[in-house]
């Protein structure tokens, strides 16, 4: 079988897809980053390498995510794309005529706003990450549910709770107070849901016009009852895509085709980088004033990447084919 | 022989509007001028320990900058400026920077604060230009010749400017020290970038922004690549008079840009923590999704990640490409 490979590294999870030639998802992986980004891209590829056939031909790879650029060297990859460029490209491709990305990780939240199939607008949470998957992980761990029962709890809801969603902490003392008042389970999660909505779409969303067809996905489009939230937000219809949990290894696995196309045959490295030996480390620059914090990447302990300094004399300095995409 | 006076200058806030004049006002008066290094994480550091916790970035960074000077020259040239044009202010934290920064900083040298107040009339720049004037020489006829000089070279200044080039650049000219000229290639993509002089041009603070956009092969056009003319004529399409002269640069440059049509994306950048930006920002967004133009809005402060700029900025010019390559031409949002 021959195909492209989409690797999407993100702060909480590592998602890895493989397309065939005619761009069909053959193979799906998804992993817990659990910091450690060059574990989860090897256990990644090992997995989905076992899962496939055989005598595979893999034409070209793309990365994505915060930790795209690593990701990038250590498998030699042919794109490596922002998140909101893949997660647009894999919606408009999955979801034709889709209008209005809605997507929500562990750690990011962004909205996505297209228009004749083509990006026209998009925001991206900045520094806080009230809202994002990791916040409703830890609401859960407190409340002693599992993440994956949150949110059919939360569609049993009678009367949602209000809370405060503007930041998290206050939300927290918000939903602790509800609970020792006597309100149920449901109607505290189902508050939580609403809140985070109502966060989302007043930060990220502001100013946006939301039309249908209106997707969400992201990691936290598994909660149900985030759905059923945003819908009564909305007043729309919102749908969760097939693959919403993989989307921006999908999308990076079809930039990677393209740029294949383009550039010519594929820089992967192959499936045995998952056995190699990488390292990434720090250090600070004390060359001037700037003290930029250096990171370098080494594979059997030979430098392969280098970035981070403002003047480029460290990743310059690298004689590897240092920038792709 | 006698030492010239050492005049300090920071790198900063309106230097990137004056500094040519201001340089050869004060050298042509004999005194020896030296303008801070650019800014670095250092120097930023600086200032964000000793300036005010609730005042925006580029003041605190102006702290910093004057702090490089303490001890390394007589004077620190930091004018007071309350108005540069008819009927208009500059932000109130430029009045009050001299004093906040003789109140927060001890041991400085004695600074130049002389106020520059022209709300009224243009004519009332010769009061400053005495006040200025007198700290080098007694003679009237020698600080209005220093100060035509100084004017003429700010004018030259402005032609290149409105010829495509960036201050740095037009700076690089002007003192006869331009390395590489920039070229004008045709056919890429062309990004106008609005926001305050003082955040979009130092590299430092707005994470090497313009550096960036050009080796993602686009060319930036900015609100000091347009006369005051364009500028006044486009500002003052707002149904009431802007009167903060930063604003109505940034407003009436934005305006210009969008109606132009000549341009494939637009990008504001914002302090956080300023008033006015909050306000000239919204505006421009409006205005920018009317046209049907591609925005994006950067809010910048000490505790800015480079990564979160660097994807923003790689996920607008992808969108910028990919709607230019699908030959989408909108009107508003369809």
């Amino acid at each position: 079988m021959k195909g492209y490979l989409g690797i999407d590294v993100g702060s909480v999870s590592t998602n890895i897809v493989f397309l065939d030639e005619d761009f069909v998802i053959r193979e799906t992986v998804y992993l817990r980053t659990q910091g450690r980004p060059i574990e989860a891209v090897q256990g990644g590829l090992k997995e989905i390498a076992g899962r496939l056939p055989p005598g595979l031909t893999v034409r070209g790879v793309g990365t994505t995510g915060s930790g795209r650029h690593l990701a990038g060297v250590m498998v030699g990859a042919d794109t490596v794309k922002n998140e909101i460029t893949t997660h647009a490209m894999a919606s408009s491709q999955l979801v034709p005529g889709v209008q209005t990305i809605l997507e929500i990780g562990g750690q990011d939240s962004k909205m996505i706003i297209l228009r004749n199939g083509v990006v026209s607008d998009f925001a991206m949470n900045t520094v806080c990450a009230a809202g994002t998957g990791s916040f409703l992980d830890q609401q859960a761990a407190r409340l002693n549910i599992p993440i994956e029962e949150f949110g059919d709890i939360a569609l049993n809801a009678e009367a949602p709770v209000r809370i405060a969603g503007r930041c998290a902490v206050f939300a927290e003392s918000d939903m602790i107070h509800k609970q020792q008042m006597g309100c149920s389970l449901p109607d505290i999660l189902a508050g939580l849901c609403e809140a985070l909505v109502r966060n989302y779409l007043n930060n990220v969303g502001k100013g946006k016009e939301i039309l249908p067809p209106a997707v969400f996905q992201g990691g936290v489009a598994a909660n149900s009852g985030m759905r059923k939230a945003f819908e009564k937000a909305l007043g729309l219809p919102v749908q969760v895509p097939p693959y919403y949990n993989v989307m921006g290894a999908v999308g990076a696995a079809l930039l990677a085709g393209e740029a294949v196309y383009r550039a010519g045959p594929s820089r992967f490295k192959g499936f045995a980088v998952a056995e190699a030996r990488f390292a990434a480390g720090s250090f600070e620059c004390t060359g001037c004033a700037n003290q930029c914090e250096v990171v370098q990447v080494t594979e059997e302990g030979v430098v392969i990447a280098r970035w981070g300094d403002r003047c480029g004399k460290w990743s310059s300095a690298v004689n590897e084919q240092k920038k792709i995409g | 022989m006698v030492m010239p006076v050492k005049v300090g200058i920071p790198r900063t806030l309106l230097y990137y509007y004056y500094y040519p004049m201001w340089r050869v006002f004060l050298s042509e008066l004999g005194a020896a001028v030296m303008l801070t290094a650019p800014s670095t994480k250092r120097v930023l550091d600086q200032g964000l320990k000793y300036a005010i916790d609730e005042i925006c970035l580029p003041i605190k960074l102006t702290f910093g900058h004057v702090l490089e000077l303490s001890g390394k020259v007589d004077y620190i040239f930091l004018p007071r400026l309350v108005s540069v044009a008819n009927r208009e202010y500059v932000c109130p934290k430029f009045m009050g920077l001299p004093d906040m920064v003789r109140h927060r900083l001890a041991g400085l040298p004695p600074l130049i604060d002389v106020a520059v107040n022209l709300r009224r009339s243009g004519m009332d720049i010769y009061p400053a230009v005495w006040a200025v004037g007198r700290f080098f020489s007694a003679s009237r006829i020698h600080i209005l010749k220093a100060y035509r000089r100084s004017v003429k070279i700010w004018e030259r200044y402005s032609r290149l400017l409105e010829r495509g080039l960036l201050p740095e650049d037009a700076m690089a000219v002007i003192e006869d020290r331009l390395e590489k000229v920039p070229l004008f290639l045709e056919n890429k993509v062309c990004v106008a970038l609005i926001g305050h002089p003082y955040n979009i041009y130092d590299s430092h603070i707005s994470m090497n922004l313009i550096q960036r956009l050009r080796q993602m092969r686009v060319t930036v056009v900015t609100a000091e690549n347009l006369s005051e003319k364009i500028i006044n004529r486009n500002a003052a399409r707002l149904p009431k008079r802007m009167y903060w002269t930063l604003g109505r640069r940034m407003i009436g440059a934005a305006f210009h840009y969008l109606a132009q049509n000549s341009i494939d994306g637009m990008i504001h950048v914002a302090a956080f923590g300023c008033g006015p930006d909050s306000m000239t920002g919204e505006l421009i967004e409006r205005q920018a999704r009317h046209c049907g133009v591609p925005f994006l809005n950067l809010v910048l402060d000490e505790h800015t990640g480079e990564a979160g700029v660097a994807t923003r900025l790689e996920a607008f010019l992808d969108m910028v490409r990919w709607r230019r390559d699908k030959g989408v031409a909108e009107g508003g949002s369809q």
